[in-house]
């Protein structure tokens, strides 16, 4: 007797979506090692649907929202129409949010660069917003002025770590640039929203 | 006719509001959606790729292509099935731009396995790593996540009897390896 071929097993598995599956089902009745071939099938399937999931081994979610955030001010710089620089700015963010967080960039140096021109980009993004230039409702005016405050205290701790010079010097660096970073991306959204609501 | 089992297996409270928040660009519905996803969406990637580095990319550029998109899903059908859908291709796009090697005798080559005549048995894990890329991301889309020949056709850009065959052949090796084959 000519047993079934793995195939015709799969196609008498899938009964229903698959032509030939009632000759295969005639055999299967009368060969009792087909039946038990069948029986594996399942049981094989049955331990890989039981299989326990795998975990992503680092949690990328920073990466990811730091990605999205910059798409999507580049969308909104683009539908406001602001120039080539504010959008050159944005996309450069994009790429350092890439370059930060990819293992080859490890270094504690090569970060508080990357952290420094992400700073240096938002600065731009802001620039070409020309806040200064525009109508600012006493709402947006008391958080932008909050959030500058923050940055020039900010930017004072940041000359005293500078001229420190010692060799911890630098973890604290990176961690005050990265939080004017947080800063000046708020300061960004803050008028980008505001731009959006009452036109440039 | 297999089943989608794993469709409806990952909910979130409230999805709905997510949904409108995370196309608000609300940062903390984005990690709402991203903690209920992570793990099923490296799970359907690590199963289709060959590394951690390249699922850790499927991860990251399936939630990134989601949250682009997701004012194109219009809750017909159920939200993790549309985001397993974007998985599932990146993870094949990964696969064809990596390009790897795929035919059974240089698979073999460059993993150094056994030769497949020797009686062996190993575990189903070790089986379904050892096995093709595309071989692999058949046997799993089609029998584990429930897609059918189809859809998997289309997502591969390849026909039905490809995914077939692509499945009858994984499975004849992952009898053979887990030492499943009947005596004569």
């Amino acid at each position: 007797m000519t047993h079934l071929r793995m195939d015709q097993l799969l196609a008498l598995r899938d009964a229903g979506s698959e032509p030939g599956s009632a000759e295969a089902g005639s055999h299967i009745a009368e060969c009792a090692a087909c039946a038990a071939e069948l029986e594996r099938l399942h049981q094989r399937v049955a331990r890989m649907r039981a299989l326990p999931g795998l975990r992503p081994p680092r949690d990328r979610f920073a990466e990811v929202a730091l990605l999205v955030r910059g798409e999507r001010r580049q969308a909104r710089l683009r539908r406001l129409g602001v120039g080539a620089m504010a959008l050159a700015a944005s996309m450069a963010l994009i790429v350092i949010g890439r370059d930060v967080f990819t293992p080859d960039v490890a270094r504690a140096s090569d970060q508080l660069t990357a952290t420094m021109a992400e700073s240096a980009a938002l600065e731009q993004a802001l620039q070409a917003l020309r806040p200064d230039q525009r109508v600012t409702d006493a709402y947006t005016a008391r958080v932008a002025a909050s959030l500058e405050d923050r940055i020039a205290d900010l930017d004072r701790r940041l000359s005293a770590a500078q001229s420190g010079g010692t060799p911890a010097a630098e973890a604290e660096l990176l961690g005050l640039w990265r939080e004017r970073v947080g800063l000046m991306d708020a300061l960004v959204d803050v008028h980008v929203t505001r731009a959006e609501q009452v036109g440039l | 006719m297999p089943r989608a089992l794993a469709v409806d297996s990952y909910l979130i409270d409230d999805a709905e509001s997510v949904i409108a928040r995370v196309r608000a660009g609300d940062p903390a519905a984005l990690e709402v959606l991203y903690r209920s996803f992570e793990t099923p969406v490296y799970n359907v990637a690590r199963r289709i790729c060959r590394t951690v580095e390249d699922a850790e990319d499927v991860l990251q550029e399936t939630f990134l292509e989601v949250f682009r998109s997701i004012g194109q899903y219009r809750g017909e059908g159920s939200l993790w099935g549309w985001v397993r859908q974007v998985a599932a291709s990146k993870a094949l796009m990964r696969l064809r731009r990596n390009k790897y090697r795929d035919t059974d005798e240089l698979h073999d080559e460059v993993h150094a396995f056994r030769r497949e005549d020797t009686p062996l048995r190993m575990d189903l894990e070790a089986a379904l790593e050892r096995l093709p890329e595309i071989s692999r991301a058949v046997v799993w889309l089609h029998d584990v996540e429930g897609y059918t020949h189809e859809e998997i056709a289309a997502m591969m850009g390849k026909t039905p009897s490809f995914s077939k065959s692509q499945l009858a052949r994984a499975h004849v090796k992952l009898r053979r390896w887990l030492g499943e084959e009947a005596v004569a």
